[in-house]
Order: structure tokens, then sequence, then C-alpha cells
């Protein structure tokens, strides 16, 4: 049980950690293209969309790195969790709304659709885990007690 | 204390990871619709007459990029002509605006104008030539109809669309900004606003 989810543990952190790596590398690559994804799900005022353009995929690299480093890292997961939720929020209310926005998630092209949203909430499983694992752990342990 | 160590070193080396200048742009001027060839900021937009998003950022963004920026030389704006498939009469508008490139910027940025303000009526009709007709002086109108024949137009719209195969345009608008060795590709439109804030950065 502990070596399974030992495994899990790293598994999701690794998983976490290379998808906020590789977002946030990507949209640095072209603050201009973000900038024009953002502009694009018409929510944000126009003098927020170039700071949140430089400073988002700064937080996603952070969120990443802190992952692998494993520094507090159910802080860092909630933190993951939130901005995730987030995201999710974002896309559902801007697809509801009929807007066909570039999604501007990992690469440039992709429009938001059901498909977008329902990986955002697949990549959020990994984040929840991590952020609950200390309580899954004394859960686990208090009922393993309590049959013995 | 290891742990912050890691954290710092994976952020420096994500740091170097980004490359510090992109691909360099094509220094030629000659579709150059405002601004010095030599301006800070070059921007080159692939575009077709008959796309939605490209009179959009013509109208809405370009236009305003022209008047406060191009005037004062400090952003260059390439035009290049990238007719799509679906679209039966955007390289004739093309050919039009090419031939008006021909008598300079004026007579060219009347042709634009006309052509992108225009568009659900020609895009309609097929109504090309009467809408550059209505954008020109009589004398005007009567060169472009002579400059329209020369076959080195149809090769200028070649060269441009091979261009942005090359630079794997795949949708229109397509805009390439250079500015400070550094190549920025943007798919779609951009806000005039973000676009400006963007610039002043770099050219206030």
């Amino acid at each position: 049980m502990a070596v399974a989810l030992r495994i899990l543990h790293w598994a999701c952190r690794i998983v976490l950690a290379g998808i906020f790596l590789y977002s946030g590398y990507f949209k640095l690559q072209s603050p201009l293209q973000f900038a024009a994804a953002i502009a694009g799900y018409k929510l944000v005022p126009n003098s927020f969309i170039m700071p949140l353009a430089d400073y988002l995929p700064w937080v996603e690299i952070a969120l990443g790195a802190l992952l692998l480093s494993g520094w507090k890292i159910r802080y860092v997961s909630i933190g993951a969790a939130g901005l995730l939720l987030a995201f999710i929020a974002i896309l559902t209310v801007t697809y509801i709304r009929g807007i066909d926005a570039d999604c501007g998630c990992f690469g440039f092209g992709d429009k938001i659709s059901p498909r977008t949203i329902a990986r955002d909430v697949l990549i959020l499983l990994p984040a929840v885990f991590l952020a609950a694992e200390e309580r899954l752990k004394n859960s686990a342990t208090n009922y393993t007690n309590r049959t013995k | 204390m290891n742990r912050v160590a890691m954290f710092v070193a994976l952020l420096l080396l994500l740091a170097s990871a980004f490359p510090a200048s992109g691909v360099a742009a094509d220094q030629s001027c000659e579709q150059c619709l405002g601004g010095a060839p030599d301006a800070p900021i070059k921007i080159e937009v692939f575009s077709d007459f008959q796309c939605p998003a490209c009179r959009e950022l013509y109208m809405d963004t370009m236009k305003l990029v022209l008047r406060d920026y191009c005037s004062l030389d400090k952003v260059c704006v390439i035009y290049h002509e990238f007719p799509l498939q679906g679209h039966p009469y955007s390289r004739e508008a093309a050919r039009y605006s090419l031939a008006a490139q021909k008598l300079g910027r004026l007579q060219w940025t009347a042709v634009l104008d006309s052509l992108y303000a225009n568009q659900a009526v020609w895009s309609d009709k097929g109504t090309v030539q009467a809408t550059v007709a209505k954008a020109l002086s009589p004398e005007d109108f009567q060169k472009v109809l002579k400059l329209i024949q020369d076959p080195s137009i149809n090769g200028t719209i070649a060269r441009d669309i091979a261009l942005g195969q090359k630079r794997d345009v795949q949708s229109t608008p397509t805009f390439f900004i250079t500015t400070l060795g550094r190549e920025q590709k943007v798919v779609g439109g951009l806000p005039y606003n973000v676009l400006k804030e963007f610039f002043d950065r770099i050219v206030k």
C-alpha cells in the first residue's frame, strides 16, 4: 500500500510538473500570441492582458519547478489545483457564452471545446491527489488501526 | 535547503533555455505599408482580403498602428498577400492591391481601406473592380487597370504564399512581430490597446 502510494505520489508530481513546465515554456515563446489567446476569451479588460501574458507563464513554470523539487508539496499542489480550477471555470464560461476562442493552453490553434475542458479536469486529478495525500494516508492508517 | 536550491537551479535552467532571438525576418520592404524599413519594430502581416478576421485586424488594429507608430517611423508594417483557396475573389483583390501598391503608399492604402471596409459587399457580388475604382482617382484607376496585366503581380502573390508556407502560416491573419532581435508569431487578431502596450515598452 505504502509503495503503491509512493509510486502514485511521484507519478502525479512528475506528470503535473511536466505539464506546467511545458505549458509555461510554450507560452513564453510568444507572449503576444498568448495575449491574443487571452483577448479571445473576451473576459479580461485590455489593460490586464499583457501583464497576464507576461506573468502567468512564469507562475506555471514556478509551480512546475516547485512540484519537482517537492518543497511544501501540499501547499504547492493546492496552488496548482486552484489555478487549474480557475482555468476550468474560465474555459467553461467562455464555452457556454459561445465564444469561438483559442484555448491557448498547450500551444495555439486549439479551440475551446468540451474536450479541452475535460483535459483540464483530468490534469486537476493529480493536483487534488497531491493536495489530499496526507489526509488519505491518515485515513488509511486509521482504518488499518481500527481493523487490527 | 536542498529543495530550494533545486527549485532555483530548475528556474535558472529554464530561463537559459529560452532563445533570445527567433528567426530573422525578411529585410526587404517593397511591401511596406507604413513606417521606415529600419524601424525598431517590424510587423509582417499575411492577410486574405475576404477573411473577416483580416478585415478586423486591418480596420481596428493596423490602421491605428499606421497612424500612431508608423507615421513616427517607430513601426514598419509589411503586408503580404495570402489568398485562401475557399475565397473566390481574394486573389483578384490581392492583384488590385499589388497594382495599387506600384502607384505609391497613398493609393495602396486607399485601395486597402476600400477593399476591407466594403468586404461584405464585394465578397457577395464579386465587384472587386468597382470597389477599387471608388477608392482611386480616374487616372490612377486607369493606371491600375494597366498594371494589373503585369504578370509579375501573380509572381509576387506566389512568392508571398511561398514565404507564408515557409514560415508555417496556416490561417489568416497571421503576423510576425520582430523587435530586439526576436520574432514572435501571432495567429489571429490582437486588440490595438494590447499591441500599443507592447510597443510602448520598446519605443515610447
